[in-house]
């Protein structure tokens, strides 16, 4: 993609592009807004393309952290978001995730689910209120009443577990 | 500035920074410190962290955007899907008439090509509408076929007493699928309003909604994190636009959680 291949462009959306708008459907909840994300998400990570630091992480790491900042860059600046969600449910990996094993991802999918299960309920919320709401410790302790160094703690230790979790897994994404 | 070693406060900083859980004013001196100080440490620790909070998206139903998404994206960066030419290859000259004929003949097959081009265009536009039902289809049918989802029968009373629901809650995802029907539609004046029922404390707004002409309706909607336990749904008619707590206790659906 750095090369301004086309076609490199397209193997890359035809690979993360589920993951990818799953992440920003969760965060804008409008599946016509959030398919505007998308587009745009992968449009920046073509013009990025050659700023990307190999040494920084994965490809779909990347790309996620963009349809993040993305996602919520959208919300934040009064793009629609509806009370009601066009988010649906499905469990199942698709297969249609060319390039990644259905298997693998099956279990690195199941490994993330039982690292998430063991967190407490408190630091889950917290870890979902700021990953997926985009809301700041601070915003976080105002929303759920409580003391700033608390929620602290609770993102803090939650993360922790998630890492030490999810390490023996060379960090699936 | 550089950092020689890992310490607690940096430990957690890369955290906060990668759940995304930092202040305005900390997120970018963070963003600023990766960037531009050739930190190797503070480095190491974001990667980790940010690999550890992206696995959260694993978790998430996975959704499908339309096909119309790729093909702006590929139109952006100046891919097309260009129609096949026509080509004439009349390089004989057979005089006037021929010529006229042949212009005529162009005038014909340029014509059938537009309405191809259309036609194509047409069947383009109905191909992605159908591939996007059929990804929503496809993961409601998942809901109703993960085990983790569970069912909250939601039964009619008061003024409709023939109304049935029904609620897919699938609890990791936090999410409900809802199902009404036999519940008459409401004037436009007034909405139907439903209420998650904490086990604790007053109802929570959850979505508001009107039954089509056929008493049916179906949405789905997220579970807010810090709702907590919930005990009940609950469904009532509000005015139109919807009630922060509800106006009457006349419920039109309730379901409790068991």
């Amino acid at each position: 993609m750095a090369a301004k291949d086309s076609g490199a462009l397209e193997a890359f959306y035809d690979r993360y592009h589920r993951l990818a708008f799953t992440m920003v459907l969760r965060i804008v909840r409008i599946r016509q807004d959030a398919e505007d994300v998308l587009s745009d998400v992968f449009w920046q990570a073509w013009q990025q393309a050659s700023r990307y630091d190999a040494s920084r992480g994965k490809p779909i790491a990347w790309l996620l952290t963009i349809a993040r900042t993305r996602a919520i860059d959208a919300v934040r600046s009064g793009s629609r978001r509806a009370t009601d969600t066009e988010f649906d449910n499905t469990t199942a990996v698709q297969p249609a995730e060319r390039g990644n094993d259905p298997f693998v991802l099956a279990g690195l999918q199941r490994a993330v689910r039982q690292c998430l299960e063991k967190l407490a309920e408190p630091q889950r919320v917290a870890l979902e209120m700021a990953y997926f709401e985009g809301m700041s410790q601070t915003e976080i302790a105002k929303a759920l009443n409580q003391p700033l160094g608390t929620m602290k703690d609770r993102i803090r230790s939650g993360m922790m577990h998630l890492r030490k979790c999810l390490k023996p897994y060379e960090a699936p994404l | 500035m550089k950092h020689q070693q890992l310490t607690e406060e940096l430990q957690e900083r890369a955290l906060l920074y990668a759940a995304g859980a930092l202040d305005e004013q900390e997120h970018a001196e963070y963003s600023r410190h990766l960037a531009e100080d050739d930190c190797a440490v503070c480095k190491a620790e974001a990667l980790e962290s940010e690999a550890a909070a992206v696995s959260m998206a694993m978790l998430l139903p996975q959704q499908t955007p339309s096909a119309s998404v790729k093909r702006q994206l590929m139109a952006r960066v100046g891919v097309r899907d260009e129609p096949r030419r026509t080509s004439f290859g009349w390089t004989a000259w057979f005089g006037w008439a021929a010529a006229a004929a042949a212009a005529v003949l162009a005038v014909v097959l340029l014509n059938w090509n537009s309405g191809l081009r259309e036609e194509v265009q047409s069947l383009n536009a109905r191909v992605a509408e159908l591939e996007s039902q059929v990804g929503e289809q496809q993961t409601r049918l998942a809901v109703l076929m993960d085990p983790a989802t569970r069912t909250v029968n939601l039964a009619g009373l008061g003024s409709t007493p023939q109304a049935r629901g029904r609620i897919y809650w699938n609890e990791p995802a936090r999410q409900w699928q809802v199902s009404v029907i036999d519940l008459p539609a409401v004037p436009a004046d007034r909405t139907y309003e439903l209420w998650f029922v904490p086990a604790a404390g007053n109802p929570v707004r959850a979505e508001i909604f009107n039954t089509d002409a056929n008493g049916s309706a179906m949405f789905t909607l997220p579970v807010p994190p810090q709702i907590g336990v919930l005990k009940a749904a609950a469904v009532t008619i509000e005015p139109a636009g919807g009630s922060d707590l509800p106006t009457t206790t006349a419920f039109n659906l309730l379901g409790t959680m068991e």
